[in-house]
């Protein structure tokens, strides 16, 4: 029996923003109008009262550390930014659609706070890195590991034996995948993002995040890379992994990024991720299962 | 110099180093001596560590990995290595991120035996 092919998993999947689609194609809309207001985007996002909850813990919390407390969501759309707003949409929305996928093999929850940590960690990396858009990192990171999800739903049975090889062997996690399947996670997820249309960088960012330096978009990757392995230090969650995946100091170098800064990197993270797990993960009261 | 939280943070500590917000934009300057306000400004812009002056007396007592046993930092210490795969590899920043790990580790022991604190 051969492991199935990349392609033949991502076709499985369907495109869909599920519940999600209404209000992205509204937003969309009134940022092609003329008139476009803040107040007009916040009409939109307001008729998702679930949307319009999330954001607004989301903006007066210490993700943002605004120093005063916003009220509406115009205000919050005005600060956060739309392209921050979009970029939650479309995470929620990919959140919802592996909410399906089993629990035998790696609890879903546990692999969210994983990947939410990991954007959490990516976005302070990226603002203390002084990159441009320090936000895009978030959804890089929230993304890196989604290749793990197409394969558990897709093909179970082969998910399975990559664990028995990775158990019976103490290996990483990657390697018995490579040695099963002839490909990995990384392969997968870019795979799949390519399917879904998102930017070439952020493909590259996901689909080399355990060797940024073979990838064009170098420190966008080497991002992800840090921040993962900095979350799997900090043991949240898991996306399966059992060990704390090398780090490479060559990623660190492309980045500039010295010992100095990461202690308060990792006191950031500890300080916001129960709120942007509670943004998140907690949808029509706390059902995040 | 020791490193603590914004919450424990009291009026006529002084900065040991440049406070910056996450944008980098500075909330105080080396050597200032803080007052109340600008400690509210301080956790109001979510700043969570500040290093502050401290005497060696104060920044012994303020180090959580000096006041655990030696047996139980060694148990840690073993466990947390344990966890990494390779650790005879780690460069500069490996072993920044090893010793963050133990201070983190050690302060939730600390705080599991002084509930009340």
């Amino acid at each position: 029996m051969t492991p199935p092919t990349i392609k033949a998993m991502v076709q499985a999947i369907p495109r869909s923003l599920g519940a999600y689609g209404p209000v992205l194609r509204e937003i969309e809309e009134a940022l092609q109008s003329p008139q476009c207001s803040l107040n007009a985007m916040g009409d939109a996002i307001q008729k998702d009262p679930d949307l319009t909850a999330r954001l607004l813990r989301l903006a007066n919390s210490p993700f943002y550390g605004f120093a005063s407390r916003l009220s509406t969501v115009a205000e919050a759309v005005g600060l956060v930014g739309i392209q921050q707003i979009q970029d939650m949409i479309v995470a929620s929305s990919v959140l919802e659609q592996f909410k399906g996928v089993p629990d035998d093999l790696v609890s879903k929850v546990s692999f969210w706070r994983h990947s939410l940590a990991v954007g959490t960690a990516a976005r302070l990396l990226a603002m203390e890195r002084r990159l441009p858009k320090p936000d895009k990192f978030f959804v890089a990171g929230l993304l890196h590991d989604v290749g793990r999800l197409v394969l558990f739903s897709q093909a179970a049975e082969w998910a399975q034996k990559v664990f028995e090889l990775y158990q019976r062997e103490r290996i990483l996690l990657r390697d018995a995948e490579r040695r099963v399947l002839g490909y990995d996670h990384q392969q997968i997820a870019a795979e799949l993002l390519q399917s879904w249309s998102y930017p070439a960088v952020l493909i590259q960012a996901v689909a080399f995040h355990h060797a940024p330096e073979g990838s064009v978009a170098h420190t966008d990757a080497a991002v992800v890379h840090v921040a993962d392995h900095l979350v799997n230090a900090m043991g949240i969650g898991s996306s399966g992994e059992h060990f704390i995946p090398p780090l490479s100091e060559k990623a660190c170098a492309a980045l500039g990024l010295g010992p100095e800064p990461l202690a308060g990197i990792v006191a950031a993270v500890d300080d916001q991720i129960l709120v942007v797990e509670e943004a998140f993960l907690k949808r029509d009261n706390g059902s995040a299962k | 110099m020791i490193r603590i939280k914004a919450e424990e943070l009291q009026p006529g500590m002084v900065t040991a180093r440049e406070v910056k917000n996450i944008d980098g934009m500075l909330l105080a300057p080396v050597g200032c001596v803080l007052s109340e306000r600008q400690i509210n400004i301080l956790q109001a812009w979510g700043v969570t560590e500040i290093a502050i002056e401290a005497s060696e007396e104060q920044a012994q007592a303020c180090d959580p990995l000096a006041q655990l046993p030696p047996e139980t930092l060694a148990q840690i210490t073993a466990r947390t290595r344990a966890r990494f795969w390779r650790p005879d590899e780690f460069g500069p920043v490996s072993a920044e991120i090893f010793r963050i790990l133990l201070l983190r580790e050690a302060r939730r022991m600390l705080k599991l035996q002084q509930p009340a604190s």
